[in-house]
Protein backbone atom coordinates (compact mmCIF):
# COMPACT_ATOMS: atom_id res chain seq x y z
CA UNK A 1 0.00 0.00 0.00
CA UNK A 2 1.23 3.52 -0.60
CA UNK A 3 2.74 5.29 2.36
CA UNK A 4 1.26 8.63 3.28
CA UNK A 5 3.06 11.21 5.36
CA UNK A 6 1.33 14.18 6.93
CA UNK A 7 3.67 16.93 5.78
CA UNK A 8 6.67 17.58 3.58
CA UNK A 9 9.92 19.03 4.94
CA UNK A 10 10.21 22.79 4.33
CA UNK A 11 10.99 23.55 0.70
CA UNK A 12 14.20 25.46 -0.06
CA UNK A 13 14.01 29.15 -0.81
CA UNK A 14 13.39 29.40 -4.56
CA UNK A 15 13.24 32.48 -6.76
CA UNK A 16 16.36 34.10 -5.29
CA UNK A 17 18.76 33.09 -8.05
CA UNK A 18 19.80 34.59 -11.37
CA UNK A 19 17.66 34.51 -14.52
CA UNK A 20 17.98 31.18 -16.39
CA UNK A 21 19.54 32.94 -19.40
CA UNK A 22 22.48 34.12 -17.29
CA UNK A 23 22.84 30.76 -15.55
CA UNK A 24 23.03 28.91 -18.87
CA UNK A 25 25.45 31.42 -20.42
CA UNK A 26 27.73 31.28 -17.40
CA UNK A 27 27.70 27.50 -17.50
CA UNK A 28 28.72 27.48 -21.19
CA UNK A 29 31.43 30.06 -20.50
CA UNK A 30 32.83 28.02 -17.61
CA UNK A 31 32.85 24.92 -19.79
CA UNK A 32 34.71 26.74 -22.57
CA UNK A 33 37.20 28.10 -20.04
CA UNK A 34 38.01 24.57 -18.87
CA UNK A 35 38.53 23.28 -22.42
CA UNK A 36 41.87 23.41 -24.24
CA UNK A 37 40.22 24.97 -27.26
CA UNK A 38 39.60 28.17 -25.29
CA UNK A 39 43.27 28.45 -24.36
CA UNK A 40 44.42 27.75 -27.92
CA UNK A 41 42.25 30.45 -29.44
CA UNK A 42 43.12 32.80 -26.60
CA UNK A 43 46.78 32.43 -27.54
CA UNK A 44 46.11 32.78 -31.28
CA UNK A 45 44.06 35.95 -30.92
CA UNK A 46 46.53 37.41 -28.43
CA UNK A 47 49.27 36.96 -31.01
CA UNK A 48 47.23 38.72 -33.69
CA UNK A 49 46.47 41.54 -31.24
CA UNK A 50 50.15 41.99 -30.40
CA UNK A 51 50.97 42.30 -34.09
CA UNK A 52 48.29 44.97 -34.48
CA UNK A 53 49.65 46.93 -31.54
CA UNK A 54 53.21 46.60 -32.86
CA UNK A 55 52.13 47.98 -36.23
CA UNK A 56 50.60 51.03 -34.54
CA UNK A 57 53.73 51.63 -32.50
CA UNK A 58 55.97 51.28 -35.57
CA UNK A 59 53.76 53.74 -37.36
CA UNK A 60 54.18 56.16 -34.49
CA UNK A 61 57.96 55.75 -34.57
CA UNK A 62 58.10 56.33 -38.31
CA UNK A 63 56.10 59.52 -37.94
CA UNK A 64 58.09 60.97 -35.07
CA UNK A 65 61.66 59.71 -35.38
CA UNK A 66 63.80 61.89 -37.65
CA UNK A 67 66.24 59.06 -38.31
CA UNK A 68 63.42 57.13 -39.95
CA UNK A 69 62.23 60.05 -42.11
CA UNK A 70 63.35 58.45 -45.42
CA UNK A 71 60.97 55.60 -44.76
CA UNK A 72 57.95 57.81 -44.13
CA UNK A 73 56.63 57.78 -47.69
CA UNK A 74 56.83 54.04 -47.73
CA UNK A 75 55.19 53.85 -44.31
CA UNK A 76 52.34 56.12 -45.36
CA UNK A 77 51.63 53.81 -48.28
CA UNK A 78 51.71 50.69 -46.16
CA UNK A 79 50.18 52.01 -42.97
CA UNK A 80 47.42 54.26 -44.16
CA UNK A 81 45.34 56.12 -41.61
CA UNK A 82 42.22 56.00 -43.72
CA UNK A 83 38.95 54.15 -43.28
CA UNK A 84 40.50 50.98 -44.65
CA UNK A 85 43.04 50.98 -41.82
CA UNK A 86 40.29 51.43 -39.24
CA UNK A 87 38.18 48.63 -40.69
CA UNK A 88 41.31 46.49 -40.92
CA UNK A 89 41.54 46.48 -37.13
CA UNK A 90 38.80 43.85 -37.26
CA UNK A 91 40.60 41.57 -39.69
CA UNK A 92 40.35 38.67 -37.24
CA UNK A 93 36.65 38.65 -38.10
CA UNK A 94 37.69 36.47 -40.98
CA UNK A 95 38.36 32.76 -41.03
CA UNK A 96 40.12 32.38 -37.67
CA UNK A 97 37.11 33.80 -35.83
CA UNK A 98 34.68 31.76 -37.94
CA UNK A 99 36.71 28.70 -37.02
CA UNK A 100 36.45 29.54 -33.32
CA UNK A 101 32.71 30.14 -33.60
CA UNK A 102 32.30 26.81 -35.43
CA UNK A 103 34.30 24.84 -32.87
CA UNK A 104 32.61 26.38 -29.84
CA UNK A 105 29.18 27.27 -31.18
CA UNK A 106 28.75 24.01 -33.08
CA UNK A 107 28.41 22.10 -29.83
CA UNK A 108 26.26 24.55 -27.92
CA UNK A 109 22.87 23.05 -28.74
CA UNK A 110 24.07 19.73 -30.18
CA UNK A 111 25.66 18.74 -26.86
CA UNK A 112 22.35 19.17 -25.07
CA UNK A 113 20.65 17.18 -27.82
CA UNK A 114 23.16 14.35 -27.52
CA UNK A 115 22.88 14.13 -23.74
CA UNK A 116 19.13 14.88 -23.73
CA UNK A 117 19.56 17.71 -21.29
CA UNK A 118 16.79 19.91 -22.68
CA UNK A 119 13.87 17.88 -21.24
CA UNK A 120 15.52 18.28 -17.85
CA UNK A 121 15.94 22.02 -18.33
CA UNK A 122 12.39 22.49 -19.55
CA UNK A 123 11.13 20.55 -16.54
CA UNK A 124 12.66 23.35 -14.46
CA UNK A 125 11.30 26.89 -14.68
CA UNK A 126 13.22 27.43 -17.95
CA UNK A 127 11.29 28.33 -21.09
CA UNK A 128 12.45 27.51 -24.63
CA UNK A 129 12.84 31.25 -25.12
CA UNK A 130 15.26 31.42 -22.17
CA UNK A 131 17.21 28.51 -23.59
CA UNK A 132 17.43 30.01 -27.08
CA UNK A 133 18.35 33.45 -25.73
CA UNK A 134 21.13 31.91 -23.63
CA UNK A 135 22.60 29.98 -26.54
CA UNK A 136 22.31 32.89 -28.97
CA UNK A 137 23.66 35.25 -26.35
CA UNK A 138 26.68 33.10 -25.63
CA UNK A 139 27.43 32.34 -29.30
CA UNK A 140 27.22 36.07 -30.11
CA UNK A 141 29.04 37.28 -27.02
CA UNK A 142 32.03 35.08 -27.84
CA UNK A 143 33.07 36.82 -31.11
CA UNK A 144 32.11 40.16 -29.58
CA UNK A 145 34.43 39.65 -26.62
CA UNK A 146 37.23 38.38 -28.87
CA UNK A 147 36.99 41.43 -31.14
CA UNK A 148 36.53 43.97 -28.35
CA UNK A 149 40.26 44.25 -27.55
CA UNK A 150 41.01 44.64 -31.26
CA UNK A 151 38.98 47.84 -31.19
CA UNK A 152 39.77 49.21 -27.76
CA UNK A 153 43.46 48.42 -27.26
CA UNK A 154 44.78 49.88 -30.56
CA UNK A 155 42.52 52.88 -30.02
CA UNK A 156 43.77 53.42 -26.47
CA UNK A 157 47.39 52.89 -27.46
CA UNK A 158 47.09 55.24 -30.42
CA UNK A 159 45.62 57.92 -28.19
CA UNK A 160 48.34 57.44 -25.61
CA UNK A 161 51.33 57.57 -27.94
CA UNK A 162 50.11 60.10 -30.50
CA UNK A 163 46.95 61.74 -29.19
CA UNK A 164 44.37 62.81 -31.76
CA UNK A 165 46.97 62.50 -34.56
CA UNK A 166 47.45 58.77 -34.03
CA UNK A 167 46.80 56.20 -36.71
CA UNK A 168 43.54 55.06 -35.08
CA UNK A 169 40.76 57.61 -35.27
CA UNK A 170 39.55 58.92 -31.91
CA UNK A 171 36.03 58.05 -33.06
CA UNK A 172 36.96 54.52 -34.18
CA UNK A 173 35.15 52.66 -31.32
CA UNK A 174 31.94 54.50 -32.14
CA UNK A 175 32.15 53.18 -35.68
CA UNK A 176 33.59 49.75 -35.07
CA UNK A 177 31.68 48.58 -32.00
CA UNK A 178 28.29 48.59 -33.79
CA UNK A 179 29.93 46.66 -36.62
CA UNK A 180 31.29 44.15 -34.11
CA UNK A 181 27.83 43.80 -32.57
CA UNK A 182 26.17 43.10 -35.92
CA UNK A 183 28.74 40.61 -37.17
CA UNK A 184 28.80 38.85 -33.77
CA UNK A 185 25.06 38.42 -33.91
CA UNK A 186 25.37 37.06 -37.45
CA UNK A 187 28.03 34.56 -36.39
CA UNK A 188 26.15 33.56 -33.25
CA UNK A 189 22.83 32.99 -35.02
CA UNK A 190 24.43 30.91 -37.74
CA UNK A 191 26.36 28.80 -35.22
CA UNK A 192 23.33 28.15 -33.02
CA UNK A 193 21.08 27.35 -35.99
CA UNK A 194 23.64 24.89 -37.36
CA UNK A 195 24.23 23.36 -33.94
CA UNK A 196 20.48 22.87 -33.49
CA UNK A 197 20.41 20.73 -36.63
CA UNK A 198 23.23 18.47 -35.43
CA UNK A 199 22.93 15.43 -33.19
CA UNK A 200 26.45 15.61 -31.76
CA UNK A 201 28.90 18.45 -31.04
CA UNK A 202 31.27 17.22 -33.74
CA UNK A 203 28.47 17.17 -36.27
CA UNK A 204 27.62 20.68 -35.09
CA UNK A 205 31.11 21.90 -35.98
CA UNK A 206 30.68 20.30 -39.39
CA UNK A 207 27.30 21.95 -39.85
CA UNK A 208 28.65 25.42 -39.03
CA UNK A 209 31.64 25.07 -41.34
CA UNK A 210 29.47 23.50 -44.01
CA UNK A 211 26.94 26.30 -43.86
CA UNK A 212 29.60 29.03 -43.89
CA UNK A 213 31.56 27.53 -46.77
CA UNK A 214 28.49 26.21 -48.57
CA UNK A 215 26.61 29.51 -48.62
CA UNK A 216 29.82 31.31 -49.59
CA UNK A 217 30.29 28.95 -52.54
CA UNK A 218 26.63 29.27 -53.49
CA UNK A 219 26.84 33.06 -53.40
CA UNK A 220 29.94 33.06 -55.62
CA UNK A 221 28.29 30.62 -58.00
CA UNK A 222 25.14 32.69 -58.36
CA UNK A 223 27.21 35.85 -58.74
CA UNK A 224 29.37 34.21 -61.39
CA UNK A 225 26.45 32.75 -63.35
CA UNK A 226 24.11 35.72 -63.24
CA UNK A 227 26.53 38.60 -62.82
CA UNK A 228 24.30 39.86 -59.97
CA UNK A 229 26.71 41.20 -57.33
CA UNK A 230 23.96 41.36 -54.70
CA UNK A 231 24.05 37.55 -54.53
CA UNK A 232 27.20 37.92 -52.45
CA UNK A 233 24.90 39.02 -49.63
CA UNK A 234 24.32 35.30 -49.07
CA UNK A 235 27.99 34.91 -48.16
CA UNK A 236 28.29 35.18 -44.34
CA UNK A 237 32.07 35.60 -44.45
CA UNK A 238 31.80 38.53 -46.80
CA UNK A 239 28.95 39.99 -44.73
CA UNK A 240 31.09 39.85 -41.60
CA UNK A 241 33.94 41.59 -43.40
CA UNK A 242 31.64 44.23 -44.89
CA UNK A 243 30.20 45.64 -41.69
CA UNK A 244 33.44 47.19 -40.34
CA UNK A 245 34.09 48.66 -43.80
CA UNK A 246 30.59 50.14 -43.99
CA UNK A 247 30.70 51.63 -40.51
CA UNK A 248 34.24 52.95 -41.05
CA UNK A 249 33.03 54.66 -44.24
CA UNK A 250 35.31 53.00 -46.78
CA UNK A 251 34.92 54.27 -50.35
CA UNK A 252 34.72 50.82 -51.89
CA UNK A 253 33.39 48.33 -49.36
CA UNK A 254 32.87 44.69 -50.28
CA UNK A 255 29.12 45.35 -50.53
CA UNK A 256 26.72 48.23 -49.98
CA UNK A 257 24.47 48.97 -47.02
CA UNK A 258 21.33 47.51 -48.58
CA UNK A 259 22.68 44.07 -49.59
CA UNK A 260 24.61 43.84 -46.31
CA UNK A 261 21.50 44.66 -44.28
CA UNK A 262 19.25 42.32 -46.24
CA UNK A 263 21.79 39.47 -46.21
CA UNK A 264 22.52 39.81 -42.50
CA UNK A 265 18.83 40.03 -41.58
CA UNK A 266 18.14 36.97 -43.74
CA UNK A 267 20.85 34.90 -42.05
CA UNK A 268 19.99 35.99 -38.51
CA UNK A 269 16.27 35.46 -39.09
CA UNK A 270 16.63 32.10 -40.80
CA UNK A 271 19.05 30.53 -38.34
CA UNK A 272 17.26 31.88 -35.29
CA UNK A 273 14.04 30.43 -36.66
CA UNK A 274 15.72 27.06 -37.27
CA UNK A 275 17.19 27.04 -33.76
CA UNK A 276 13.85 28.01 -32.22
CA UNK A 277 12.04 25.22 -34.06
CA UNK A 278 14.65 22.63 -33.18
CA UNK A 279 14.71 23.47 -29.49
CA UNK A 280 10.98 23.33 -28.87
CA UNK A 281 9.89 21.07 -26.00
CA UNK A 282 8.26 18.74 -28.54
CA UNK A 283 11.74 18.14 -29.99
CA UNK A 284 13.08 17.43 -26.52
CA UNK A 285 11.44 14.06 -26.11
CA UNK A 286 11.90 12.30 -22.79
CA UNK B 1 -2.37 16.82 -6.82
CA UNK B 2 -2.69 15.47 -10.38
CA UNK B 3 -5.87 15.41 -12.41
CA UNK B 4 -6.42 14.63 -16.06
CA UNK B 5 -9.77 15.31 -17.66
CA UNK B 6 -9.98 13.65 -21.08
CA UNK B 7 -6.39 14.75 -21.72
CA UNK B 8 -4.89 13.44 -24.95
CA UNK B 9 -1.64 13.90 -26.79
CA UNK B 10 -1.02 13.69 -30.52
CA UNK B 11 2.30 13.69 -32.37
CA UNK B 12 1.00 14.88 -35.74
CA UNK B 13 -1.17 12.03 -37.04
CA UNK B 14 -0.03 9.63 -34.31
CA UNK B 15 -2.06 9.39 -31.13
CA UNK B 16 0.37 9.13 -28.22
CA UNK B 17 -2.27 9.15 -25.51
CA UNK B 18 -6.02 8.65 -25.93
CA UNK B 19 -8.35 10.87 -23.92
CA UNK B 20 -7.51 9.94 -20.35
CA UNK B 21 -9.14 10.82 -17.08
CA UNK B 22 -7.79 10.09 -13.60
CA UNK B 23 -6.81 11.76 -10.36
CA UNK B 24 -4.00 11.26 -7.90
CA UNK B 25 -4.67 12.66 -4.45
CA UNK B 26 -2.45 14.97 -2.39
CA UNK B 27 0.18 13.49 -0.09
CA UNK B 28 3.07 11.12 -0.39
CA UNK B 29 3.10 7.64 -1.77
CA UNK B 30 4.35 5.78 -4.79
CA UNK B 31 2.27 5.22 -7.88
CA UNK B 32 3.52 2.90 -10.62
CA UNK B 33 2.86 3.81 -14.21
CA UNK B 34 2.84 0.48 -15.96
CA UNK B 35 2.63 -0.49 -19.59
CA UNK B 36 4.55 -2.14 -22.39
CA UNK B 37 6.80 -0.10 -24.69
CA UNK B 38 4.74 2.35 -26.73
CA UNK B 39 1.86 2.28 -24.26
CA UNK B 40 1.95 6.06 -23.76
CA UNK B 41 3.83 6.24 -20.46
CA UNK B 42 6.34 8.82 -21.66
CA UNK B 43 3.56 10.83 -23.33
CA UNK B 44 1.71 10.99 -20.04
CA UNK B 45 4.88 12.01 -18.19
CA UNK B 46 5.56 14.73 -20.77
CA UNK B 47 2.10 16.14 -20.12
CA UNK B 48 2.53 16.01 -16.36
CA UNK B 49 5.99 17.53 -16.35
CA UNK B 50 4.88 20.45 -18.53
CA UNK B 51 7.01 19.60 -21.53
CA UNK B 52 4.04 19.44 -23.87
CA UNK B 53 0.52 20.85 -23.79
CA UNK B 54 -2.33 18.35 -24.16
CA UNK B 55 -3.75 18.09 -27.68
CA UNK B 56 -7.19 17.90 -26.08
CA UNK B 57 -8.73 17.90 -22.63
CA UNK B 58 -7.12 19.29 -19.53
CA UNK B 59 -4.11 18.46 -17.38
CA UNK B 60 -3.78 19.92 -13.90
CA UNK B 61 -0.91 19.51 -11.50
CA UNK B 62 -1.22 21.25 -8.13
CA UNK B 63 -4.44 22.72 -9.51
CA UNK B 64 -2.80 24.44 -12.48
CA UNK B 65 -1.90 23.60 -16.08
CA UNK B 66 1.77 22.56 -15.97
CA UNK B 67 2.78 23.51 -19.53
CA UNK B 68 5.42 26.30 -19.31
CA UNK B 69 4.11 27.17 -15.87
CA UNK B 70 7.01 28.04 -13.52
CA UNK B 71 4.71 27.86 -10.49
CA UNK B 72 4.08 24.17 -11.19
CA UNK B 73 7.54 23.30 -12.51
CA UNK B 74 9.16 24.66 -9.35
CA UNK B 75 7.21 22.06 -7.35
CA UNK B 76 8.01 18.96 -9.40
CA UNK B 77 11.17 17.04 -10.15
CA UNK B 78 11.72 14.99 -13.30
CA UNK B 79 14.15 12.13 -13.91
CA UNK B 80 13.86 11.31 -17.61
CA UNK B 81 14.77 7.98 -19.13
CA UNK B 82 18.37 7.25 -20.11
CA UNK B 83 21.67 7.94 -18.45
CA UNK B 84 23.58 9.93 -21.02
CA UNK B 85 25.30 12.84 -19.35
CA UNK B 86 28.19 15.00 -20.55
CA UNK B 87 31.04 12.59 -19.89
CA UNK B 88 33.78 15.11 -19.13
CA UNK B 89 31.67 17.16 -16.76
CA UNK B 90 31.86 16.99 -12.97
CA UNK B 91 28.60 15.97 -11.38
CA UNK B 92 28.65 18.74 -8.75
CA UNK B 93 29.06 21.45 -11.41
CA UNK B 94 26.16 20.06 -13.39
CA UNK B 95 24.01 19.83 -10.26
CA UNK B 96 24.86 23.41 -9.33
CA UNK B 97 23.63 24.62 -12.72
CA UNK B 98 20.41 22.61 -12.37
CA UNK B 99 19.88 24.06 -8.90
CA UNK B 100 20.37 27.58 -10.21
CA UNK B 101 17.86 26.89 -12.99
CA UNK B 102 15.37 26.03 -10.26
CA UNK B 103 15.89 29.45 -8.70
CA UNK B 104 18.33 28.51 -5.94
CA UNK B 105 21.42 30.54 -5.14
CA UNK B 106 24.02 31.21 -2.45
CA UNK B 107 23.63 29.38 0.83
CA UNK B 108 20.25 27.94 -0.16
CA UNK B 109 21.87 26.32 -3.19
CA UNK B 110 24.77 24.98 -1.14
CA UNK B 111 22.42 23.52 1.44
CA UNK B 112 20.12 21.99 -1.18
CA UNK B 113 23.10 20.49 -3.03
CA UNK B 114 24.53 18.94 0.12
CA UNK B 115 21.11 17.66 1.17
CA UNK B 116 20.27 16.09 -2.20
CA UNK B 117 23.68 14.43 -2.47
CA UNK B 118 23.34 13.10 1.06
CA UNK B 119 19.88 11.74 0.28
CA UNK B 120 21.09 9.81 -2.77
CA UNK B 121 24.30 8.71 -1.03
CA UNK B 122 26.68 10.54 -3.37
CA UNK B 123 28.03 13.26 -1.07
CA UNK B 124 31.62 12.04 -1.27
CA UNK B 125 31.62 11.22 -4.99
CA UNK B 126 29.99 14.24 -6.56
CA UNK B 127 33.36 15.68 -7.59
CA UNK B 128 33.83 12.84 -10.09
CA UNK B 129 33.18 13.33 -13.79
CA UNK B 130 30.26 11.41 -15.27
CA UNK B 131 32.70 9.32 -17.29
CA UNK B 132 34.12 7.90 -14.05
CA UNK B 133 30.74 6.99 -12.59
CA UNK B 134 28.85 3.73 -12.83
CA UNK B 135 25.36 3.65 -14.28
CA UNK B 136 23.86 3.43 -10.80
CA UNK B 137 25.87 6.45 -9.65
CA UNK B 138 24.75 8.47 -12.66
CA UNK B 139 21.15 7.54 -11.95
CA UNK B 140 21.56 8.74 -8.38
CA UNK B 141 22.96 12.04 -9.60
CA UNK B 142 20.01 12.41 -11.96
CA UNK B 143 17.73 11.80 -9.02
CA UNK B 144 19.66 14.35 -6.96
CA UNK B 145 19.05 17.04 -9.61
CA UNK B 146 15.34 16.34 -9.35
CA UNK B 147 15.44 16.61 -5.56
CA UNK B 148 17.47 19.83 -5.31
CA UNK B 149 14.51 22.16 -5.10
CA UNK B 150 12.52 19.95 -2.71
CA UNK B 151 9.78 18.87 -5.12
CA UNK B 152 6.40 17.69 -3.87
CA UNK B 153 5.97 15.50 -6.94
CA UNK B 154 8.79 13.36 -8.28
CA UNK B 155 8.40 11.84 -11.76
CA UNK B 156 10.75 9.08 -12.86
CA UNK B 157 10.68 7.54 -16.33
CA UNK B 158 12.03 3.98 -16.40
CA UNK B 159 14.54 4.69 -13.61
CA UNK B 160 15.59 1.05 -13.18
CA UNK B 161 16.63 0.46 -16.79
CA UNK B 162 20.11 -0.98 -16.99
CA UNK B 163 20.72 -1.02 -13.24
CA UNK B 164 22.15 -4.11 -11.58
CA UNK B 165 19.97 -5.80 -8.92
CA UNK B 166 21.82 -4.16 -6.03
CA UNK B 167 21.53 -0.67 -7.50
CA UNK B 168 17.88 -1.37 -8.33
CA UNK B 169 17.05 -2.35 -4.76
CA UNK B 170 19.01 0.64 -3.46
CA UNK B 171 17.04 2.99 -5.67
CA UNK B 172 13.77 1.38 -4.59
CA UNK B 173 14.68 1.91 -0.94
CA UNK B 174 15.48 5.51 -1.69
CA UNK B 175 12.14 6.07 -3.42
CA UNK B 176 10.29 4.44 -0.53
CA UNK B 177 12.11 6.73 1.88
CA UNK B 178 11.21 9.82 -0.15
CA UNK B 179 7.60 8.70 -0.30
CA UNK B 180 7.58 8.15 3.45
CA UNK B 181 8.86 11.70 3.90
CA UNK B 182 5.86 13.03 2.00
CA UNK B 183 6.93 13.24 -1.63
CA UNK B 184 4.45 11.88 -4.15
CA UNK B 185 6.47 9.59 -6.46
CA UNK B 186 5.28 8.58 -9.92
CA UNK B 187 7.44 5.83 -11.44
CA UNK B 188 7.01 4.45 -14.94
CA UNK B 189 8.21 1.04 -15.97
CA UNK B 190 7.43 -1.71 -18.41
CA UNK B 191 8.77 -4.34 -16.01
CA UNK B 192 6.03 -5.66 -13.78
CA UNK B 193 8.25 -7.10 -11.08
CA UNK B 194 9.88 -3.71 -10.46
CA UNK B 195 6.57 -1.98 -9.91
CA UNK B 196 5.25 -4.92 -7.87
CA UNK B 197 8.24 -4.61 -5.52
CA UNK B 198 7.82 -0.87 -5.18
CA UNK B 199 4.10 -0.28 -4.82
CA UNK B 200 0.71 -1.83 -5.44
CA UNK B 201 -0.95 1.39 -6.57
CA UNK B 202 -0.76 1.46 -10.33
CA UNK B 203 -1.89 3.23 -13.46
CA UNK B 204 -1.96 0.72 -16.29
CA UNK B 205 -1.53 2.03 -19.82
CA UNK B 206 -1.84 0.04 -23.01
CA UNK B 207 -1.75 1.30 -26.60
CA UNK B 208 -2.19 4.90 -25.51
CA UNK B 209 -5.14 4.16 -23.24
CA UNK B 210 -5.46 4.10 -19.49
CA UNK B 211 -6.86 0.65 -18.76
CA UNK B 212 -6.98 0.66 -14.99
CA UNK B 213 -6.14 2.71 -11.93
CA UNK B 214 -5.95 1.69 -8.28
CA UNK B 215 -4.38 -1.03 -6.20
CA UNK B 216 -3.78 -4.45 -7.71
CA UNK B 217 -6.53 -5.95 -5.53
CA UNK B 218 -9.02 -3.25 -6.49
CA UNK B 219 -8.31 -3.68 -10.17
CA UNK B 220 -8.40 -7.46 -9.93
CA UNK B 221 -11.85 -7.32 -8.36
CA UNK B 222 -13.12 -5.29 -11.27
CA UNK B 223 -12.05 -7.96 -13.75
CA UNK B 224 -15.33 -9.89 -13.63
CA UNK B 225 -14.61 -11.71 -16.85
CA UNK B 226 -11.66 -13.43 -15.26
CA UNK B 227 -12.62 -15.42 -12.14
CA UNK B 228 -9.88 -15.61 -9.50
CA UNK B 229 -7.98 -18.88 -9.43
CA UNK B 230 -7.38 -20.40 -5.98
CA UNK B 231 -5.23 -23.49 -5.56
CA UNK B 232 -6.32 -25.54 -2.54
CA UNK B 233 -3.86 -28.20 -1.43
CA UNK B 234 -5.27 -31.16 0.53
CA UNK B 235 -7.44 -34.18 -0.16
CA UNK B 236 -8.67 -33.37 -3.69
CA UNK B 237 -11.97 -35.25 -3.60
CA UNK B 238 -13.11 -33.75 -0.29
CA UNK B 239 -12.08 -30.29 -1.43
CA UNK B 240 -13.91 -30.71 -4.75
CA UNK B 241 -17.02 -31.96 -2.97
CA UNK B 242 -17.09 -28.82 -0.80
CA UNK B 243 -16.32 -26.52 -3.72
CA UNK B 244 -19.13 -27.63 -6.03
CA UNK B 245 -21.65 -26.56 -3.40
CA UNK B 246 -20.42 -22.98 -3.47
CA UNK B 247 -22.44 -20.57 -5.66
CA UNK B 248 -19.33 -18.49 -6.61
CA UNK B 249 -17.62 -21.44 -8.30
CA UNK B 250 -17.09 -20.91 -12.02
CA UNK B 251 -14.75 -23.83 -12.79
CA UNK B 252 -12.84 -26.56 -11.05
CA UNK B 253 -9.69 -28.44 -12.03
CA UNK B 254 -8.26 -31.45 -10.26
CA UNK B 255 -4.51 -31.71 -9.77
CA UNK B 256 -2.34 -34.16 -7.89
CA UNK B 257 -2.89 -33.39 -4.20
CA UNK B 258 -4.84 -30.22 -4.94
CA UNK B 259 -7.78 -28.62 -6.70
CA UNK B 260 -7.79 -25.34 -8.57
CA UNK B 261 -11.00 -23.36 -8.21
CA UNK B 262 -12.07 -20.47 -10.42
CA UNK B 263 -14.31 -18.27 -8.28
CA UNK B 264 -16.17 -15.12 -9.18
CA UNK B 265 -16.22 -13.40 -5.82
CA UNK B 266 -13.29 -14.42 -3.64
CA UNK B 267 -14.33 -12.01 -0.88
CA UNK B 268 -17.50 -14.03 -0.32
CA UNK B 269 -16.07 -17.51 -0.59
CA UNK B 270 -12.86 -17.01 1.40
CA UNK B 271 -14.50 -16.46 4.82
CA UNK B 272 -16.57 -19.64 4.29
CA UNK B 273 -13.49 -21.54 3.28
CA UNK B 274 -11.69 -20.26 6.36
CA UNK B 275 -14.55 -21.33 8.65
CA UNK B 276 -14.79 -24.78 7.04
CA UNK B 277 -11.05 -25.34 7.36
CA UNK B 278 -11.02 -24.12 10.97
CA UNK B 279 -14.00 -26.33 11.82
CA UNK B 280 -12.23 -29.41 10.49
CA UNK B 281 -14.81 -29.98 7.76
CA UNK B 282 -12.27 -29.35 5.04
CA UNK B 283 -8.87 -31.12 4.80
CA UNK B 284 -7.04 -27.99 3.65
CA UNK B 285 -3.23 -27.91 3.82
CA UNK B 286 -2.49 -24.76 1.79
CA UNK B 287 -4.23 -21.96 -0.04
CA UNK B 288 -2.50 -20.23 -2.93
CA UNK B 289 -4.16 -17.50 -5.02
CA UNK B 290 -2.75 -17.98 -8.52
CA UNK B 291 -3.76 -14.76 -10.24
CA UNK B 292 -4.15 -12.11 -7.59
CA UNK B 293 -0.84 -10.53 -8.51
CA UNK B 294 0.17 -7.68 -10.76
CA UNK B 295 1.43 -10.01 -13.45
CA UNK B 296 -1.96 -11.67 -13.85
CA UNK B 297 -3.83 -8.37 -13.76
CA UNK B 298 -1.57 -7.01 -16.45
CA UNK B 299 -1.98 -10.08 -18.64
CA UNK B 300 -5.79 -10.08 -18.33
CA UNK B 301 -6.13 -6.38 -19.04
CA UNK B 302 -3.83 -6.31 -22.01
CA UNK B 303 -5.36 -9.48 -23.50
CA UNK B 304 -8.87 -8.06 -23.12
CA UNK B 305 -7.88 -4.85 -24.91
CA UNK B 306 -5.58 -6.32 -27.53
Amino acid sequence: MPIYAPTLPPAPDLGQGHPPVLVLMRFDLARLWRQRIGRFFGFAFLLVLLIKLTVIYVKYLLDTNAALRPMQDFAKAVLSQGAEFQAGLLDPASYLLWFLVALVGGGLVARDTLYRVRPLMYAHPVSPRDYLAAKLGFASALPFLVLLPFVLLPWAMSLMVAGLQGPVWPTAPLRLLPAVAVLSLLMGALAVGASAMAATPRAGVGWVLGLVLGTSALASLVHGLTGFAGAEALNPVMLAQSWPQLFAGMDRPLMGWIPATVGTAFHIGLWTFVAARRTLPSEAVI
Amino acid sequence: MISLDRASLRYGPILGLSPTTFELPEGGGITGLLGPNGAGKSSLLQLLSGLLPPSGGEVRVFGQAPFRNPAVLARLGLVPEGDRLPSGLRADRWLRMMGELSGLSGEALKGALAGALETVGMADRAHLTFARMSKGMRQRIRLAQALLHGPELLILDEPFNGLDPEARLGLMDLLRRLAAEGTRVLVSSHILSEIALLTDRILLLFRGRLLAEGTVTEIRQLLDRHPVELRLAGEPLDLARWAVEQPELAALRMEEGAVVLSVRSPRDILPRLQRAAAGGQLPLRALDPLDLNLDAVFQYLTKDHA
